[in-house]
Parts: structure tokens; C-alpha cells; sequence
């Protein structure tokens, strides 16, 4: 089928936004001052922040095609897979968020060590970079195959445009470039979906004989109306095998085992932030992502049910997309729309590059380097490191290409890497008698038994609910099941085995430990008693101690005492704690409504004369 | 349309993902992780439950409106 490769206008608009991209990220370079500036944008960040960001980092550029493709088939039943990660926020929010946040580790594969051993770590490394890196060489896959038919590129050079455009923000940026790029992004995403959404309604009801969003509704089949698939039939798209694909293996394996989604809650301002961002995320952009991804196919099947003709006949699924914007749209905002897709994979892949160098830096180098490095070795190391990263998943693109879709070469990913890891680590926070033996015995045999699976699917049989068995190819989303049980089967059957481990070693480690985890991170006990803000101007002090000291007054106001945690910020809200810096109080002095800081604290959050500092007591 | 089309998934998907939800609020509870007696800990634990009980509702509505729609 011949589809609409875009105008003149819509080429420009494209590049312009990749300009306007490149050049925000690279602004927020001097923000990055040490590796944790570089990887967690120095914990410092308000949840609305940190929640808007990742919406782009969820939404990659393969989502529009993918989710619009059901949609278009289905109808609305291809929201399911962003409806079902609620049930195991609770876990998330109050087990695993305090755990990586007070314990300040810096990676998955770092907990892997602390909680097991140091073989564990390296096992967990391996898998997390192949899982990330592949993801990110899937990600370049999708825009190019839809940018190089705009431009008319050859395929692999548009790759290779695309990499290095992100490279030239985040090389200088690292998270806090990532974090701000896919704020912007993520609401170009989220505007251009829902514009997509009533452009598409607009045509119908201009179309057909109801207007709005009854043109819409009235125009799709009662079937295509419900929420939920059928629920074992047809084998490529049905309720259960997707919810343990994706509500349980996928919901736990974004959660807990992302790392890019990790980084981004570590670069909270504190663990109720990282809370408050989870939240409104899950309870409201995601079901607002599920109608940006989804609904130029919902709008290609009205269109389809009540104009036949419109669209091409003989329109492929996976085309819906770019077909049913060209038709909806006009020239420039068809480029707009486009460079949404383009938002999508670079805030994507940009979040996946930083998370990887990340663990490069933090699980390969660290552990391995015979002396602690300076901060700006790391830090340069960690700058060189991403744009290897990128030059892997170029390398790789070739290999994903060779795939039937991406659809096929996503879903093969999650269901090879993604199982082992949700095992070993949710085990790891919820089970002490989980042992390092037990965690291996689960990545090594766990592994094999799921290749296994692969090649003999009979073996999925009896985890199959009904669904058909497709000769040649096996099962799709219900291996997740089978590979689930077997990695938990030989997990837990090995730890009852093993000796388990001291609770010394496990201390602040597990949710049994979440409640004493504020005292570990601060050193002394807490300080619990509620106090207000304090609104004070600055003056640098510099000290031997880092600490920043107010008057008597203000941190009666505060509540706080002498050796607490602060936490200051540029009292402009918006900003949302770009400006900012964690500090421990010193003693009073009697300068009321000034803080003392010390130029540490001033070059970390590059304070500015003419504002005032929002002081508040952390614990 | 038949059950398994409209209710089987919806029974299936809160009453499986119910039993995780369920589990997970026992163990935070349990292990004081969240902790009712603090004012903030009590607040979330409503947006815990409302959540749960949000994206069922959700479900629910528009199974509702699709069979009526038959």
C-alpha cells in the first residue's frame, strides 16, 4: 500500500523540533556536576516533574505503532496493557521505592550484590544491558523505518542521524538533560495524541450523521467497544495471556527492574515525592497515554465501519498509524504529529542510554577498577560510555530488522530477559530465606528451562488457559506464565536448600526493613515531629562541615534540631527543584530569615541573588 | 456476546490481580512499611484502595456501556 510520506513543510517542522530538542538538553549540562548529578540529577526534583517525564519514557516510538495496530483490530481493548499496573504499586511505592532510595544504591545490578553476591551483580548486569541496549536498537529501528521513507535516507544512516542527535544532549546533560527533554516531550507527546484523538473525531462527525465523540462511538461495533479482549482467543491478542505478559511479568519487571524508570525516581527530592509521582502517573497520564497511543486505530476503525474507501483497501494493520493521521490531518501538522514520534523515541532511548552507562560506570567499572577514580574521570568515563552504548544498538539494528515486526522483536525480548530478573528481585525483597545459590540457580536454570520452552511449546500446555497452540510458532504472551513458574519453581526449591542468610547481611534490604530505613539513610534517629517551610535569603558561609545553619527562629519553625536533613530550593515552584541542594542543619545562628550555605551547596544548586531559598526539614 | 468476552476477563483480572493487590497491602501492613498511625501513611493508604477500586469502576463502566451498545 502507497502511504502519504509527508510535505515539504512537514520535513521542516520534523528537524526544527530535533533542533529545539538538542538545544534544551544541551542547556542543562551545568547542572551535571559529579555522577550523581549525572545519573540521578542529584535526588533533588518534585514528583510533577519526575511524573510528566515518564510519560515519554514509557511511551516509546514503537507504542504508537504497535498500540494503534490493535486498536485498529481490536478496537478498545488495546488500552489493556496500560490499565493493569496498579496492583503492585502498593509493593512498589512502600517496598521497593525506600529500599533503592535510603539504601542509595545505584543500580539494579548493585542491589543484586548487597542482597546476594557478587556473581548475582554480573549475571543481573549482563542481562539488564543486553535487555536495555537491545530495547534501545528496537527504538531506532522504529523511527527510522518511518523517518527514512520521509526523507528518503537509506535506512541505516537515518539510525545513525538519530543517535547522534540524541547524543548531542545527553553527552553533556546526562539525567538532568534527560529529565528536562522528556518533561517537554513528553507533554509534545501527550498533545499531539490527543489532537490526533479530536482532529480524528472532527472528520467523523463531519463524515457521518453524528457529531463528537458520539460520531466515534456510534461508529465502532459493540465488541470493539470493550475494554478487556476476549479471553483466550485469538492466540495473537486475548485477555490472559497479556495480563501475565504485561500486567504481571511486565508490570513488575517496569517497576522494579527498569533501571531508567528506577534513576528517574531516584532523582525524587525525597521517597514521598517518588510516591506522589508514581501515583499520578499510574492513576492518570497512563490512562491518558493509552488514548495518545491508541487512537488513530480506534479513529481508522470508525472511519473503516462507517466510510468504507477512505482508508486504502487492503490497509495493513501496522500502517494505521501514518495512514490515518494523513487523513485526518493537514500538511505541517502531519510533521508535527510525526515528530511526536520522534519525541517518543528520543526520550526513550535517551532514558535507556543514561541508565546503561549508568550500570556500565557503576557495575563493570567500579567493581573492576583497582583504585577509586575521581569524580571527573567517572564522570567523563560515563559521558564516553553512552555513546558506545549507542553505537552498540546501531550495530544491533541490523539484527531486529531481520524480524517479522517489531512487535515480535519487543515481545521476544521481554519474554527472554525479563522473567529471570522479576524472579531474583522480587523474590530478593520479599522472601529473606531467598539465597544467592537460589538466585543464580534462577538466572542460569531458569533461563534454560525457558529456551527450553521455546523449543518444545507442549511444555507451555498446561499453563495455556485454552489458547490455541499455533503449529510453527508456539505460544505468544502465555510463555510469560510458564516462564515465570519455572524460574520461581527452581528459585524457591534451591533456597529451601540453602543455608539462608545472617540478618545482619539482609539488614535494609527487604520490606521487613522499610521502617527502619530513614534512621540508616540519615545516621541518628529521625526526626518525626511535623513543622512548616521556612522562606529565608542566602548568604555564603563557607565552613568546614556541610551543613547549612538557620536562626534560632526558623528552625523553631521547622521543627528541626541540629544534624537533621534539609532540604533548600529556589522558591520558584515551577523550577521544580532544578535549583536546589540536600543538607544537614547546623547549629542556629541569630540572623533571622537568612540560611548560611556554603559555595558547595551554591555550585550544586545554582542559587540566584535576587530569589529567596524554600527551607524545609526532611527528617 | 459471550461471558468470556465480557465478564470472564474482568473476574479474572481483578480477582487474580485482586489477590496480588490484597497481598501487597497485608505485607506493607504487616511490616509497618506503611504505618496507619502516621497521618501521611493513612492518606495513601485511600489513594492505594481508591486506585484499586478506580480501574475496576473504570472496566466495569465500559463493559456496561459496550453490552448496552449490543
Amino acid at each position: 500500500m502507497d502511504i502519504a510520506v509527508g510535505t515539504t513543510l512537514d520535513r521542516y517542522v520534523i528537524l526544527a523540533y530535533f533542533a529545539i530538542v538538542m538545544g534544551f538538553g544541551a542547556y542543562f549540562g551545568k547542572y551535571s556536576k559529579t555522577t550523581s548529578d549525572y545519573f540521578f540529577g542529584g535526588r533533588r526534583f518534585a514528583w510533577w516533574l519526575i511524573s510528566i517525564s515518564i510519560v515519554a519514557t514509557g511511551v516509546g516510538s514503537h507504542s504508537f505503532v504497535k498500540y494503534s495496530t490493535k486498536a485498529y483490530q481490536y478496537g478498545l481493548s488495546s488500552t489493556m496493557t496500560y490499565m493493569n499496573d496498579w496492583f503492585f504499586i502498593p509493593l512498589f511505592m512502600f517496598g521497593w521505592l525506600p529500599i533503592i532510595y535510603y539504601t542509595r544504591v545505584r543500580s539494579i545490578p548493585e542491589y543484586f550484590e548487597r542482597r546476594f553476591n557478587r556473581t548475582a551483580r554480573y549475571l543481573a548486569t549482563m542481562m539488564t544491558l543486553l535487555y536495555m541496549i537491545g530495547y534501545i536498537a528496537i527504538q531506532f529501528l522504529t523511527l527510522a523505518t518511518a523517518l527514512y521513507r520521509i526523507y528518503g535516507i537509506p535506512l541505516m544512516m537515518t539510525v545513525i542521524l538519530i543517535a547522534i542527535a540524541t547524543t548531542v544532549y545527553m553527552h553533556f546533560g546526562g539525567q538532568t538533560s534527560v529529565i528536562f527533554t522528556d518533561l517537554f516531550q513528553g507533554l509534545i507527546l501527550i498533545f499531539a495524541g490527543l489532537l490526533l484523538f479530536f482532529l480524528g473525531i472532527q472528520y467523523l462527525g463531519d463524515h457521518t450523521a453524528f457529531s463528537g465523540l458520539q460520531a466515534f462511538w456510534m461508529n465502532l461495533s459493540p465488541q470493539e467497544k470493550l475494554p478487556l479482549a476476549h479471553f483466550n482467543h485469538p492466540p495473537d491478542f486475548n485477555f490472559v495471556g497479556i495480563f501475565w505478559q504485561d500486567g504481571i511479568a511486565g508490570s513488575v519487571g517496569f517497576l522494579f527492574l527498569n533501571q531508567g524508570l528506577i534513576m528517574r525516581f531516584m532523582a525524587a527530592k525525597s521517597v514521598n515525592e517518588g510516591r506522589k509521582a508514581a501515583a499520578f502517573n499510574v492513576l492518570l497520564i497512563l490512562p491518558i497515554s493509552a488514548i495518545v497511543v491508541s487512537n488513530a486505530g480506534w479513529i481508522g476503525r470508525a472511519i473503516s465501519n462507517a466510510l468504507p474507501g477512505v482508508l486504502p483497501d487492503g490497509l495493513a494493520a501496522n500502517d494505521v498509524f501514518v495512514a490515518v493521521t494523513n487523513v485526518v490531518s493537514a500538511p505541517g501538522v502531519f510533521g508535527f504529529i510525526i515528530a511526536a514520534l520522534c519525541a517518543a523515541l528520543m526520550s526513550t532511548a535517551d532514558t535507556l542510554v543514561n541508565a546503561s552507562s549508568a550500570i556500565i560506570v557503576n557495575d563493570i567499572y567500579r567493581p573492576l577498577a583497582k583504585k577509586a577514580k575521581s569524580e571527573k574521570r567517572e564522570l567523563e568515563l560515563a559521558r564516553w560510555t553512552s555513546i558506545a552504548v549507542k553505537v552498540i544498538a546501531v550495530i544491533l539494528v541490523p539484527f531486529f530488522n531481520s524480524f517479522d515486526s517489531i512487535y515480535e522483536a519487543h515481545g521476544w525480548f521481554h519474554s527472554t530477559f525479563t522473567p529471570p530478573l522479576v524472579v531474583g528481585v522480587f523474590l530478593g525483597i520479599f522472601w529473606k530465606r531467598f539465597t544467592a545459590p537460589a538466585v543464580i540457580a534462577t538466572f542460569v536454570v531458569g533461563a534454560f528451562l525457558m529456551i527450553l520452552g521455546q523449543f518444545i511449546p507442549e511444555l507451555i500446555s498446561p499453563f495455556s488457559h485454552g489458547i490455541e497452540l499455533r503449529p510453527g510458532r508456539g505460544y505468544t504472551y502465555i510463555g510469560a506464565l510458564y516462564n515465570l513458574v519455572v524460574c520461581a519453581s527452581v528459585g524457591v526449591i534451591v533456597a529451601l536448600f540453602t543455608k539462608p542468610d545472617s540478618e545482619e547481611k539482609l539488614y535494609g534490604l527487604t520490606i521487613f526493613d522499610v521502617h527502619k530505613l530513614k534512621s540508616i539513610y540519615k545516621g541518628s534517629p529521625v526526626n518525626e515531629e511535623k513543622g512548616k517551610n521556612a522562606l529565608v535569603k542566602w548568604k555564603v558561609k563557607d565552613t568546614d562541615n556541610n551543613v547549612i545553619r538557620f536562626s534560632k527562629s526558623d528552625m523553631d519553625l521547622m521543627k528541626a534540631l541540629p544534624g537533621d536533613l534539609v532540604y533548600v530550593q529556589d522558591s520558584r515552584w515551577w523550577l521544580g527543584g532544578l535549583k536546589s541542594a540536600h543538607s544537614t542543619f547546623g547549629e542556629p545562628h541569630n540572623e533571622d530569615g537568612v540560611a548560611y550555605i556554603n559555595s558547595m551547596h551554591l555550585d550544586h544548586g545554582q542559587f540566584v541573588e535576587a530569589y529567596q531559598l524554600k527551607a524545609e526539614k526532611e527528617m | 456476546m459471550e461471558f468470556a468476552n465480557t465478564w470472564l476477563p474482568f473476574i479474572y483480572l481483578y480477582g487474580v490481580g485482586g489477590i496480588a493487590f490484597v497481598l501487597g497491602m497485608l505485607l506493607i501492613l504487616r511490616t509497618k512499611a506503611l504505618r496507619v498511625s502516621f497521618e501521611r501513611d493513612k492518606k495513601w493508604l485511600w489513594v492505594l484502595i481508591y486506585g484499586f477500586l478506580f480501574y475496576a469502576g473504570l472496566h466495569a463502566t465500559f463493559i456496561l456501556l459496550a453490552i448496552g451498545s449490543y
